[in-house]
């Protein structure tokens, strides 16, 4: 039982947990980017970069705790210049390529995720031949 | 986890971008229409877009829908045909203020942000499947 409940309360699951939360957010940002591509003064939106760097500090910490607190939270991007005349700041390629990352950084979490629990199944079951 | 929820923001926008399209075919289609149901001229519409905001994706997730379809009220060219049919005494025509090379250029905007979105959709439903097919 100690085996199990501390995989599931260590500090690298927690973060692979808190990380995926945070890149469905990214990705519902730029899906919201996306969307109002034609919209005249629309400010791109992203992840709060002071929230960014909180996450960072608080899994270099390796406080389970701490990093489970976080809550991913957005901002809107004014800092972007503009280059359109209806001074919306979305540049369509950028957004795309934010997306593809953003998917394969998923991916490679997912994959992390899966990693510790087939782990702990080898463990239970023994390697199968 | 709001992966796929995220997609109600993109479906606002795949329903704008395609009424965008609609109207600019409408444009097109009329871009020689003398007399419309007014008697007039055609004018041609034009879509305005406004973001709505979307609280239940998250703070400032922002969907998209069409606010209003003006008429550009801009006045068309006259040409002289003395033979239209619509003809003033004079021999001339006024013809809609639809101008082609604007309406394609349109049509292009519009079709490339719907592509974008659907690709939006697509990562979205791979991202979907990652997380299903965890520990498997």
């Amino acid at each position: 039982m100690e085996l199990v409940a501390s995989l599931f309360a260590s500090d690298n699951y927690t973060a692979v947990k808190k990380m995926m939360d945070v890149s469905a957010m990214r990705h519902a940002a730029i899906a919201s980017n996306l969307a109002n591509v034609s919209t005249p003064g629309y400010k791109r939106v992203d992840l709060s970069k002071s929230f960014e760097d909180e996450l960072k500090a608080r899994i270099n910490s390796r406080d389970a705790e701490a990093i489970s607190a976080a809550v991913p939270r957005t901002e809107l991007d004014t800092l972007t210049p503009s280059t359109r005349a209806d001074g919306n700041n979305v540049q369509i390629d950028h957004e795309l390529l934010k997306m593809s990352s953003n998917t394969m950084n998923f991916d490679a979490l997912t994959n992390f995720a899966s990693g510790s629990l087939k782990q702990l199944k080898m463990a239970i079951t023994g390697r199968q031949q | 986890m709001n992966i796929l929820s995220a997609t109600a923001i993109t479906a606002s926008a795949l329903e704008a971008e395609k009424m965008r399209v609609d109207i600019t075919s409408q444009n097109i289609a009329n871009a020689h229409t003398t007399q419309g149901l007014d008697g007039k001229p055609y004018q041609r519409r034009v879509v305005a877009f406004e973001s709505v905001l979307n609280q239940e994706m998250g703070q400032n997730m922002q969907g998209v829908r069409i606010s209003e379809i003006k008429r550009d009220e801009s006045p068309g060219e006259v040409i002289n045909n003395p033979e239209h049919p619509h003809a003033d005494e004079d021999g001339n025509v006024l013809m809609p203020n639809v101008n082609i090379a604007y309406e394609m250029v349109d049509m292009v905007t519009a079709s490339r942000s719907y592509e974008a979105n659907l690709a939006v959709v697509r990562n979205a439903r791979q991202m979907a499947n990652q997380a299903l097919s965890i520990g498997r």
